[in-house]
């Protein structure tokens, strides 16, 4: 069980505030393949995305145990985790979290700034990013200048620049209408088809539709975790 | 993360708040800026005071009458009258002293000169005429008095430029007849124009023979003081020695505690003035420290405001893979930055301002007040802000190195 790309046992998230306990999260186990795509749904409050932050390094689960790679991130030193999220792990966020008065180029640059990477390869790789995204026109653009999905385009061009092994979307159509928001999905699909697995948080079943298997949250618990039929997918059961 | 890569990330942090920063910097500027004033003046003064004393020549000793003044009060030991013909000539005297070159009393008076209609109030010096080696200036017009004129109390004087410019203007002064209190004094050589030299502004100046200056102008029979040149510099510790042992003998002091005169060199005087400018410059330099402790707290102020306003950025950085240690870094190399720029610029200001202070100083106290660049100072002065910057800046950096990536995304 050990060797799965990212698996987690029975986690647990509480919040505290004084006397009062909330949990956020309890009891989830699942384990994730290499190259999936897994939507998470549910409603709000449900948990989607305290456990996207806990599966991609930004938070601790209060109980149980997940495994990156093999390895318990209990191994795992703070320089450690820095490392994972700048190596192996890209993010899209719904808020888009773009610098501001930044241009395209040095905003999907960022991640390179926390990279051995040699200079002499960076701006290659930067272009590399942002062609994958169709922006190569904007690159002097400040983010400012851009339309929400040219925001999140350029977003998902930074998440894959140091070309991770998965990269997790907060619900990255959530701020855009549905153009935009089935045209970035539709770039998290490519990104899938050349072998990056994803996870993508969303309300929006339609965006679900691209998925290879659909977890659903509801109350801090998984409701269901199902492999969407019409496609092919060796993934997605349930631990028992 | 690469130091070239950190640099631009602090200043483009910077750089997207100009005008914050650029007033945060303002009071390391000021702070830096006033360091640098006061260590500019007060070298300035410290140089001119020493350069007036170097004037003396490095082989002039004095002896004044009275223990070494020590403060305030003691200024009345400086009245005593210790110093007279007997002690006068037992320092003359080669077997008492060896290997002095020559002696002159002084006797020392502010009063009224008067020609015509012009009077004007100014020193007169009582002296002999060795006095024109000692200060190095000789009439340009005329003669100095002689040894006889000395001896005989002749009312003969030798007046300072400006003096001979105030009473006479353009017309003749050389054997023109002035009144000084009273007595009648025949102008026998005038002084070119030479400035000061050791803060005795010789142009105003009016030289009479120490004898005729004790008997007709102050009516005493002792000296203000004596200024003795050795024949060499070397022999100068040897020659006070010898003054010492001289005086203390004639006066049957066993107690050196208890003399009643006190002689300094050239050099004892200035190395006063070097310990007394030096602490000067120390405690001004202490006040401007204030200010620049007051720029520091505003360095943190700002930093700490810029660290929660950033928060999302901090958290977007943690989360794209930036260590603790990239943040912590990023905001301390911030903070440094700007007291880096602000004490640069204060070392600019502060030594514009040095420069305009000489000018002026120079002026009011028509001395030639040499501005020198303080070097050391401007090496403290940037070593000071970055030390500020690394202090004021270590809080708000820890705070935002610590700050949990996802909590700083959620931060709205």
């Amino acid at each position: 069980m050990a060797g799965r790309f990212l698996r987690v046992e029975k986690i647990e998230k509480v919040y505290r505030d004084g006397e009062n306990e909330t949990f956020a999260l309890r009891d989830i186990s699942f384990y994730v393949e290499k190259g999936e795509f897994v939507a998470i749904i549910g409603p709000s409050g449900s948990g989607k995305s305290t456990l996207l932050h806990i599966l991609g390094f930004l938070d601790q689960p209060t109980h149980g145990q997940y495994y990156f790679e093999g390895k318990s991130i209990e191994e795992f030193s703070d320089a450690d985790l820095a490392r994972i999220r700048n190596k192996k792990i890209g993010f899209v966020f719904q808020a888009f979290n773009l610098l501001p008065r930044t241009s395209v180029f040095d905003n999907v640059k960022l991640p390179l700034l926390y990279s051995d990477l040699s200079l002499s390869l960076r701006n290659e790789t930067v272009k590399r990013a942002i062609e994958a995204v169709g922006l190569s026109g904007r690159l002097s653009h400040e983010s400012s200048q851009l339309s929400g999905g040219e925001k999140q385009r350029v977003a998902i061009a930074r998440a894959l620049v140091n070309n991770p092994s998965v990269i997790f979307a907060d619900e990255p159509t959530g701020n855009l209408d549905s153009k935009s928001g089935a045209a970035v999905v539709k770039i998290l699909k490519e990104l899938n088809d050349r072998g990056h697995t994803i996870f993508l948080i969303t309300h929006e079943t339609y965006t679900a539709e691209y998925a290879k298997r659909i977890i659903r949250l509801f109350d801090g618990k998984i409701e269901s975790d199902r492999v969407v039929s019409r496609r092919r997918s060796t993934a997605g059961q349930f631990i028992k | 993360m690469k130091l070239q890569d950190l640099l631009v990330v602090s200043v483009t942090g910077l750089k997207t708040n100009k005008s914050r920063s650029a007033l945060t910097i303002l009071g390391i500027v000021i702070g830096i800026m006033s360091i640098i004033l006061v260590m500019s003046v007060g070298e300035g003064a410290q140089n001119l005071i020493l350069d007036q004393i170097r004037g003396l020549g490095s082989r002039t000793i004095f002896v004044e009458p009275g223990r070494e003044p020590t403060g305030p009060s003691s200024f009345v030991e400086m009245f005593t009258d210790s110093l007279k013909d007997r002690e006068l000539e037992a320092l003359r005297t080669p077997a008492n002293v060896q290997n002095v070159g020559k002696i002159t009393p002084l006797v020392m008076n502010m009063m009224s000169a008067g020609y015509g209609n012009e009077t004007i109030r100014t020193n007169v010096l009582g002296a002999s005429d060795i006095v024109t080696e000692i200060l190095d200036v000789f009439p340009q017009e005329g003669i100095f008095f002689s040894e006889e004129e000395i001896n005989q109390r002749s009312s003969v004087a030798v007046i300072g430029s400006e003096v001979r410019e105030k009473l006479f203007g353009p017309s003749d002064a050389l054997g023109k007849k002035i009144k000084i209190k009273d007595r009648i004094f025949r102008v026998i050589g005038i002084l070119p124009p030479k400035g000061t030299v050791s803060l005795f502004n010789i142009d105003e100046l009016i030289i009479v023979p120490y004898t005729t200056a004790q008997q007709y102008l102050s009516g005493i029979n002792y000296y203000n003081s004596l200024i003795v040149q050795a024949k060499t510099e070397e022999a100068v510790p040897r020659v006070v020695q010898d003054i010492e042992w001289t005086l203390r003998e004639l006066h049957g002091i066993t107690d050196p505690e208890k003399d009643d005169f006190h002689v300094t060199t050239q050099a004892n005087i200035a190395e006063r003035v070097n310990m007394v400018t030096g602490i000067l410059t120390v405690l001004l330099v202490s006040i401007a420290a204030i200010s620049l402790l007051v720029g520091g707290i505003g360095i943190m102020n700002i930093m700490l405001v810029s660290v929660t306003e950033r928060t999302r950025e901090i958290g977007l950085r943690k989360a794209l893979g930036a260590t603790n240690r990239d943040v912590l870094f990023q905001f301390l190399l911030e903070a440094v930055i700007l007291t880096l720029i602000g004490g640069i610029l204060g070392i600019l200001a502060g030594a514009t301002l040095g420069f305009v202070a000489s000018l002026i100083l120079g002026r009011i106290v028509s001395l030639g007040w040499s501005f020198s660049f303080p070097v050391i100072a401007a090496l403290l002065g940037v070593g000071v802000a970055v030390c500020v910057g690394l202090i004021f800046g270590i809080y708000p950096a820890r705070k935002a190195s610590r700050k949990s990536p996802m909590e700083a995304l959620r931060y709205e």
